[in-house]
């Protein structure tokens, strides 16, 4: 009967998920609720996780719970620690998610619900998660090593120096990007700025309490920090009231973006426990206990989706929050959630170095990347049940609103000034339009699904409060994505230059470090001022570049996964790596291709140039650089991903063809010491 | 079953409790966890070699130079 039963229940679960596809897919005109998405998302993940994962793991892998693994065998109670597998599904989730999930899939929402949706759920179900999946394993069965270090090993020397490189140029975009998305959302906006603010002292308040006056209290200081960060949330609209304090917080895109360039050197300098480690936490607390309150609100009220099922952007590429049809581009915009090359930096760092039985790594590293693909799923939600005039107006600067107008009326995408005004004022803004970057539509659709769950307690009046929480707590995580890929980045320089001067490595050296921060600070807020004064908003062209470097990174551990199954004599399941690799390359090249060599000025960056040459604005000639820059960026990019794919291929070739013996560099077996069983 | 923690009252069961979930929210945090550090030390059979000090320190210093996605 137990077989029969699972049977019955998997067949069940397979026609649920293929009938909420079904309602997606032909809904034409008429809204469809939101439940229809989480149930085909919920769906596909059970059947993916049960039937897909457990080959990987068994087939594939061959994971053997009684072989030891690196937190058993080099137990140290400090980074080496063997842990229960659903603390560690908790801790990896939380190193993994971050602001990418929930900003991509608001972007993405321009093509309408299904595109994003469905490369979201079927592309971390046979792309993503098996990425992670298989970067954990990996580095699991090679002492916990590091992307870097196994492309180095087990392809070459040459593939080892691109995946450095690779990491290197993703960290820069990413940090741009990131920050022009805060940026975003905060200039002109006294609430937000004065919230965020505050978060400084309340970090180094917690940093002194769980380092000098009681180590290790972590719990405490972030019991003290989240009441402290709820205060300055509430004094923030406060401050937005009253005209004298609200100057003191108001201020233009550019001054944040030095305030950011700023913050991001001090916090890169100053030592891990002042301000990183304690924002680090808060965020971390934040973020899962948001994440769950999100996902209870959308159950619970399970709103309808206002945006269509598919736009006439998708076909046209005309869209206004960013130029290029659907194909390449909805793959490129929507990289965390669906599959995100910098999870393999996560999945071969601190993760296996706690994996306590080689078993547990599919429900970590598989079961992970499901989560924060239902992040995305959720954001999505949230973006597509705004109006989508409302969605359009934030989303778009008015340049190119201006531009799109034609076809947003055509569409019967438009909304009054006066509904904006009357918006802005529901949230506590001044104003809400061309807020482009994808966190404050997030926050307007947020702060509507907690409004309407939280109904019973304050109902709407709680909107501008709920709108300022969302920001406050997408800008906590992007600020701690900035000051650890800040400081990542200092030491992959200090590291790069200790080379050929070696007391540049010295962590404690401070002439280095300043020196090193100075430069990789350098160079992201290079590329964020491009983005604030960019006509377009900025997010236009740095939003792709931002996915195709991601996607870089997922090719680079595609490609060391796929050798390493070839080299394992398992080169019939090569296929798992392999495929995902070949359409991570071919959505990364032609989004490449188009965003440098199209004729289009609002998607090529040299048509844009050209369109400029001759200007009589006095920015032409900046903004022509810039154009050059971003192309000689996407170039850099895209032969990175050549030279990988070649050195890969070659080697690949060497080993099918017997001229080279496979050698697979793996720990050797060692029983372990636990009980063993499923 | 380990009763100690860091706020000791020596009452019953939901203390108990009380340490097992402050321990899981410590390690999915990402928290330092000194007395799991003496723990170690003693299954492994050997005297501390870092003082509670020392060790939030290096712990820190650790959490440091780990990556935080997107």
């Amino acid at each position: 009967m137990q077989p029969l039963a699972a049977v019955l229940l998997w067949s069940g679960i397979s026609v649920l998920g293929a009938a909420a596809f079904g309602v997606l897919a032909l809904s034409r005109g008429e809204t469809v609720n939101a439940a229809w998405l989480l149930t085909a998302a919920v769906c596909t993940y059970a059947v993916g996780y049960r039937f897909y994962s457990r080959f990987l793991a068994t087939r594939v892998f061959g994971l053997d719970n009684r072989r030891a693994t690196p937190a058993e065998r080099f137990n140290n109670g400090r980074d080496f620690v063997p842990t229960n597998k659903w603390v560690l599904y908790g801790h990896h989730f939380a190193a993994i998610a971050g602001a990418g999930p929930l900003v991509g899939p608001v972007l993405a929402a321009q093509f309408g619900f299904l595109p994003g949706t469905l490369w979201l759920v079927i592309g971390v179900v046979l792309g993503g998660a098996v990425q992670d999946f298989t970067m954990l394993v990996c580095s699991l069965r090679r002492d916990g090593k590091s992307l870097g270090q196994m492309a180095k090993e087990e392809i070459n020397k040459t593939a080892g120096i691109t995946g450095m490189l690779a990491v290197l140029f993703i960290m820069v975009i990413l940090l741009a990007v990131l920050a022009l998305i805060v940026v975003n959302a905060l200039r002109d906006s006294p609430w937000g700025l004065f919230t965020i603010a505050c978060t400084i002292p309340i970090a180094l308040l917690m940093g002194w309490w769980m380092k000098v006056w009681r180590p290790g209290r972590v719990g405490e200081a972030s019991a003290v920090g989240a009441v402290l960060l709820v205060g300055a949330l509430v004094a923030g609209g406060w401050v937005a009231n009253q005209p004298a304090a609200a100057t003191w917080f108001r201020h233009s895109g550019l001054s944040i973006t030095w305030m950011m360039i700023a913050y991001g050197f001090i916090a890169s300098v100053l030592p891990v426990w002042m301000l990183l480690c304690p924002r680090d936490y808060l965020s971390t607390f934040l973020k899962i206990s948001t994440v769950l309150v999100l996902g209870v609100a959308i159950l619970v009220i399970l709103p309808p989706l206002r945006m269509p099922a598919l736009t006439s952007f998708a076909s046209l590429g005309e869209g206004p929050v960013f130029a290029g049809k659907l194909f390449p581009f909805a793959f490129i915009t929507i990289a965390c959630g669906a599959i995100s090359g910098f999870h393999s930096l996560v999945a071969s760092g601190t993760t296996p170095k706690m994996i306590q039985r080689e078993g547990d790594a599919r429900l970590i590293g598989y079961g992970g990347m499901l989560m924060e693909s239902f992040v995305g799923v959720m954001a999505m939600i949230a973006a597509c049940t705004l109006d989508p005039g409302v969605y359009f107006a934030m989303n778009t600067t008015p340049a190119a609103l201006a531009q799109a107008s034609t076809v947003l009326n055509q569409a019967g995408f438009v909304v009054t000034p006066e509904t904006m005004q009357a918006l802005a004022a529901q949230m506590g803004e001044h104003t809400l339009i061309a807020r482009t970057g994808g966190a404050p539509s997030l926050a307007v659709g947020m702060a509507q699904i907690f409004a309407g769950a939280s109904s019973a307690l304050g109902g709407r009046t709680l909107d501008a409060l709920w709108y300022h929480f969302a920001i406050m707590f997408e800008a906590l995580f992007i600020l701690t994505t900035i000051d650890t890929g800040t400081r990542v980045g200092r030491f992959m320089l200090q590291e790069i230059v200790g080379h050929v001067w070696p007391r540049f490595a010295e962590t404690s050296w401070y002439p280095g470090v300043i020196a090193s921060s100075g430069a990789v600070v350098a160079a992201w807020g290079y590329f964020l001022y491009q983005g604030v004064v960019d006509p377009l908003g900025g997010i236009n062209s740095l939003w792709p570049l931002f996915g195709i470097s991601n996607q870089l990174l997922a090719a680079v551990a595609l490609c060391v996964g796929t050798t390493i199954l070839i080299k394992m004599g398992r080169a019939r399941f090569a296929w798992v790596t392999a495929a995902p690799l070949a359409w991570i390359v071919t959505v990364t090249m032609t989004a490449g291709w188009q965003k440098v060599f199209s004729p289009d000025p609002r998607l090529g960056f040299l048509a844009h140039a050209a369109s400029l040459a001759g200007s009589a604005n006095r920015e032409a000639a900046r903004l022509i650089f810039n154009d050059r820059l971003n192309t000689f960026v996407a170039l850099l990019f895209m032969t990175v991903v050549t030279v990988l794919i070649l050195t890969s291929v070659r080697e690949w070739w060497l080993v099918l063809s017997r001229r080279k013996t496979a050698i697979v560099h793996e720990a050797p077996y060692v029983e372990t010491g636990y009980a063993t069983g499923d | 079953m380990r009763r100690e923690t860091e706020r000791e009252t020596g009452s019953g069961k939901r203390e108990t409790w009380l340490t097992r979930a402050a321990r899981v929210a410590r390690r999915i945090v990402g928290a330092p966890d000194y007395k799991a550090y003496l723990e170690h030390c003693r299954a492994a059979g050997h005297a501390p070699t870092l003082g509670e000090r020392e060790y939030v320190a290096q712990f820190f210093e650790a959490k440091g130079k780990g990556v935080r996605c997107c």
